[in-house]
């Protein structure tokens, strides 16, 4: 009888942390949301902080992302053109690389690297900045932390994802026509007619929708866990790992619901 | 003011935050800005001032307490005097009715602290024109 107490009990203490973490996240959502569509809200200073978190998410590593975009497009364009002339699917392989790598792969590998590098960062700094008061010392010079460090982190992330992902995209169908055709203007016109043909309007707003997410997930969800820390130094690194956990999760299920929606 | 700990703390509590601008150890300078962003931080976003005339402003409050060349200084890289001058410049430019220093001892532990903040009250002609010191009573002796 006890062990089913205890059961009960700890699935109880569990479901209800969840949920607590789940409302703190939406809660903290709804805020940005209502301090987003206040007018006061864009002043100079926070376009100015906006473009500054731009410039750190996705200019600094602009480079570096390019090139692992060459890499991982190049080999999976070459996997996929060998897989489909073996299989006597060649016409098709433009199509496959497009909606495999353009529209599935390369939008959740860069959320994955922005979540690593900066979704890491903000939840440490933003799990400090509570440790060590700076929100109160801010709320007390009535700076909003909200306008002032976390909104324009969220801007940054989602412009940052949906930036990298349209830069990347362009690289991987640039990429895709070399390993096709070669440098012959031939393949110009069935390469860009069967863009036409995936690209209609209903796709590029699916996917500028799951980019948008994916910046949400990869900024909001370390910030909401930056703010759940309690005031104790040696929990910064216990915010990380949870903060972290829950990325990798929510990126998971929005490519899953993507797919989803798509092919079921 | 001159109490222990205890009340200082609730006297701390009862101040309204709205005219009242504060230095305590409990109000840290944003680590990741320098002495002049941090102070700058309040008329860019309360005052809605032009970044550049935000930064002249928090530098020329710097100027005037001595200080000039904290201003690119990180909280990390600055002295304990340096940290309390930045919190005092940012609370200054706040510009509230009431000015309260709180507990300065554990902010400036490693100077003749009561000197100190005399000295640099002597070099602000604007704000709240008597600074508060909410301090131990142990220490009450430091001041005469």
């Amino acid at each position: 009888m006890d062990l089913i107490i205890n059961l009960v009990e700890r699935t109880g203490a569990k479901a209800l942390a969840w949920w607590s973490s789940i409302y703190s996240v939406l809660s903290f959502l709804g805020e940005a949301f209502a301090t987003l569509a206040m007018p006061a809200t864009w002043n100079r200073a926070t376009l100015d902080t906006i473009i500054k978190q731009i410039y750190f998410t996705a200019v600094q590593i602009l480079h570096v992302y390019l090139i692992y975009v060459v890499v991982i497009s190049w080999v999976i364009i070459s996997i996929t053109l060998s897989t489909a002339r073996n299989v006597g699917l060649f016409d098709q392989a433009t199509e496959m690389i497009i909606r495999v790598l353009v529209l599935e792969l390369l939008p959740f590998l860069t959320a994955l690297l922005i979540a690593l590098r900066s979704g890491s960062a903000i939840n440490t700094e933003v799990a400090l900045m509570k440790v060590y008061n700076e929100l109160d010392a801010l709320a007390h010079c009535k700076v909003e932390p909200m306008r002032f460090e976390f909104l324009p982190r969220i801007a940054g992330g989602v412009a940052s994802v949906l930036g990298l992902t349209i830069m990347g995209g362009v690289l991987t169908l640039l990429l895709a026509y070399l390993s096709i055709y070669g440098l012959s203007a031939s393949g110009l016109y069935p390469f860009a007619t069967t863009i036409a043909s995936v690209f209609n309007m209903k796709v590029l707003l699916g996917l500028a929708v799951k980019c948008g997410f994916f910046g949400l997930a990869v900024t909001a969800l370390p910030i909401a866990a930056g703010l759940e820390t309690p005031k104790k130094p040696f929990m910064v690194p216990v915010s990380v790992l949870r903060g972290m956990m829950r990325v990798f999760l929510a990126l998971v299920l929005i490519e899953v619901l993507s797919l989803a929606l798509k092919y079921i | 003011m001159f109490a222990d700990a205890k009340a200082l703390a609730d006297a701390i509590q009862d101040v309204s935050a709205e005219t009242v601008a504060c230095v305590s150890p409990d109000l840290p300078l944003r680590a990741n800005l320098s002495a002049r962003e941090n102070i700058a931080l309040i008329p860019l976003y309360q005052k809605s001032r032009r970044a550049a005339e935000a930064s002249q402003q928090a530098q020329a409050l710097l100027d005037k307490l001595g200080y000039a060349s904290i201003g690119d200084k990180r909280d990390p890289d600055m002295t304990p005097a340096e940290r309390f001058v930045a919190k005092i410049a940012r609370a200054l430019i706040l510009n509230r009715q009431r000015l309260i220093i709180e507990r300065p001892g554990s902010m400036l532990y490693d100077i003749p602290y009561p000197a100190f903040l005399r000295e640099l009250s002597k070099r602000i002609d604007e704000g709240p024109a008597r600074w508060e010191v909410f301090d131990f009573e142990w220490n009450k002796i430091l001041y005469s």
